[in-house]
C-alpha cells in the first residue's frame, strides 16, 4: 500500500514539473469556462455549457496523458523494470490511472467552482447523477485512452493518437464550440466521437431535463467495455 | 557445492532467428560471474531468460532454488536487477526513487547512509536526470541492493563511464561481494572482467564459447591479456 502511494503522489509531481497535463487539464478549462461564462445569455446556456466544459480535464487526461504516459513506461524499460522486484509493475500502472482520476475530478470541481461562483451558475439537475454520470464518461474515455497505449506500437505513434483524438474531440464535441453551431457535416463527424455522447449524457443530467439519451448511455457502455477487453488482449508490457 | 542459478539447455527464438541455442550455464553461490560475447551474442537474451522476463521456448531454470516463473514475489525479494538502461520514470528526484524502491522490499537497506558510500550524498534532492552517467549508474546498483539481495544481475553497467566512476563502482562491487552476495555481470570491458570476474563465460551465437576462470580462459587462448584472449576468442581465424 505504501508503494501505490509513493508512486501515486509521484504521478503527481513528475506531472506537476512537466506541466502539460494541468495546462490542458486544469488551467485550459477554467480558462474556457471564464470566456464562455461571460458569453452565456441564460442560465440554461451558462449550466449547457459547464456540463460541456467540465469534461475537458477527463478528455485530456484520458486520451493524452493516460497513452503518453503508458507508452513511455514500455518504451523506457519501466515497467520492465518493475517486473523483476517484489511488485507487479500494475501497481504503477493503476497509481498512473488514479492520479487521471484525481486531476480529471479536480479540474471539474474547479470548473463548477468559476461557474457557480463567478457568474452564479443554478444548477437545476441532480448532483448525485451528475457526479455519477461524470465518473461513467470518465471511465469510459480513459478505457480508450489505455487502448491507444495497448495498441500503439511506440511512444511517438501514441502521442500521434492521441493529438488526433484530444484536438477533435476538444473542437467538435461540443466542449468548445457549442455543438448546435457546427455545420451539420461537422455536427454527423462529432456523432462519432464518444465524448460527443458523453457531453450529451451530463448536459441532460445538469439541466434535469428528461432522460433520453439512451442511445448515448449504450454507445459509452458498449466503449468501456470494448476497449478494456482490447487492451487486456493486446497489452505488452515491452 | 551450491550454486545461485543452474541453467540447462536454454533455447530461444525471436521469430525464425534462434538466439539461444541450448545454453548451459551455472553461477556458483558467492561467486563473481562474467557474462562475456559481441553485440548480439544473446547476453541481455539470457539474462531475460534467467529472470523470466522473457519467456524460454526450451531449458529448464534455478534461481536460489526456486523457478523464476513460481513464487516470483518472494523471489525477487532476493535478486537486484540492473537492466542495460537505466529506467525511471521521467524527472524523479535521488530521493523519490529511493523512497519508492525502499518500500518494494520486506528488509530494505537504510539508503540515505548507503548513498554515501556511493558518492552521491549531495544529490538527495537532485533530479535523476541531472546527474552524470556515472552517478546514475552508481544509483543504479544502489537501488539494485536495496532489498539486500543474495544475487544482484548485472548488465553492462560500466558501459560508457571514466575510469574514476568504473573503479568506485567496482569497490563497490567487491564490498557487496564480500558481504556475500553473488553477482552476474555481462561486460565489453575486458579490464572490468579480468579486475571482477572469479569465473566467466564466453558466448558466441547463443551457445558457450569457452568457460573458466580468467586463468584457464588465457591459457586455453595463450593470450597475455583478456583484450587479446577476447579478440582472438572472437575474431576471425580462430584456432
Amino acid at each position: 500500500m505504501r508503494t501505490f502511494w509513493l508512486l501515486y503522489v509521484a504521478e503527481f509531481k513528475l506531472s506537476f514539473r512537466e506541466m502539460s497535463s494541468f495546462i490542458f487539464g486544469l488551467f485550459l478549462p477554467v480558462g474556457i469556462m471564464v470566456i464562455m461564462g461571460y458569453l452565456s445569455t441564460t442560465n440554461e446556456e451558462l449550466v449547457t455549457t459547464f456540463a460541456a466544459v467540465a469534461t475537458l480535464g477527463l478528455v485530456s487526461t484520458g486520451v493524452m496523458s493516460l497513452p503518453l504516459s503508458l507508452s513511455s513506461y514500455r518504451e523506457k524499460k519501466v515497467l520492465k523494470r518493475y517486473k523483476v522486484t517484489p511488485i507487479s509493475p500494475v501497481q504503477l500502472l493503476v497509481a498512473h490511472v488514479f492520479y487521471c482520476f484525481s486531476l480529471s475530478i479536480l479540474s471539474m470541481f474547479t470548473v463548477s467552482l468559476v461557474a457557480l461562483f463567478g457568474f452564479n451558475m443554478i444548477f437545476p439537475g441532480s448532483i448525485g447523477l451528475f457526479l455519477i454520470s461524470y465518473l461513467f464518461v470518465m471511465i469510459s474515455i480513459h478505457s480508450i485512452g489505455i487502448l491507444i497505449a495497448s495498441t500503439s506500437p511506440r511512444e511517438k505513434t501514441t502521442a500521434a493518437m492521441s493529438s488526433l483524438l484530444f484536438f477533435s474531440m476538444f473542437i467538435l464535441s461540443g466542449a468548445t464550440i457549442p455543438f448546435d453551431l457546427l455545420p451539420s457535416v461537422l455536427q454527423s463527424i462529432a456523432q462519432l466521437l464518444p465524448l460527443t455522447h458523453g457531453i450529451e449524457l451530463l448536459q441532460s443530467q445538469a439541466l434535469g431535463s428528461p432522460f433520453t439519451s439512451y442511445s448515448s448511455l449504450l454507445l459509452l457502455f458498449v466503449i468501456t467495455i470494448a476497449a478494456t477487453t482490447l487492451s487486456l488482449r493486446f497489452f505488452r508490457w515491452e | 557445492m551450491t550454486y545461485a542459478i543452474e541453467a540447462e539447455g536454454l533455447v530461444k527464438y525471436y521469430g525464425n532467428k534462434q538466439v539461444l541455442q541450448g545454453l548451459n550455464m551455472n553461477v556458483k553461490t558467492g561467486e563473481i560471474f562474467g557474462l562475456i560475447g559481441a553485440n548480439g551474442a544473446g547476453k541481455s537474451t539470457t539474462i531475460d531468460c534467467l529472470l523470466g522476463t522473457k519467456k524460454l521456448d526450451q531449458g529448464t531454470v534455478n534461481i536460489l532454488g526456486t523457478s523464476p516463473t513460481t513464487k516470483h514475489k518472494s523471489l525477487f525479494e532476493q535478486i537486484g536487477v540492473q537492466f542495460q538502461e537505466s529506467a525511471f520514470q521521467n524527472g524523479l528526484t535521488v530521493k523519490e526513487i529511493c523512497e519508492i524502491t525502499h518500500s518494494l522490499y520486506k528488509n530494505p537497506i537504510d539508503w540515505r547512509t548507503k548513498l554515501a558510500d556511493y558518492q552521491l550524498e549531495h544529490h538527495v534532492r537532485s533530479s535523476i536526470s541531472t546527474l552524470s552517467g556515472g552517478e546514475r549508474q552508481k544509483l543504479c546498483i544502489l537501488l539494485a541492493t536495496m532489498g539486500q539481495p543474495k544475487l544482484l544481475v548485472l548488465d553492462e553497467l560500466t558501459t560508457g563511464l571514466d575510469p574514476v566512476a568504473r573503479r568506485q563502482i567496482w569497490n563497490n562491487l567487491r564490498k557487496l561481494n564480500d558481504e556475500g552476495v553473488t553477482i552476474l555481470l555481462t561486460s565489453h570491458d575486458m579490464h572490468e572482467i579480468e579486475a571482477l570476474c572469479d569465473r566467466i563465460l564466453l558466448l558466441k551465437h547463443g551457445n558457450v564459447f569457452m568457460e573458466g576462470t580468467v586463468q584457464e580462459v588465457l591459457s586455453k587462448s595463450g593470450a597475455k591479456s583478456m583484450d587479446d584472449a577476447y579478440l582472438q576468442l572472437t575474431g576471425e581465424g580462430i584456432r
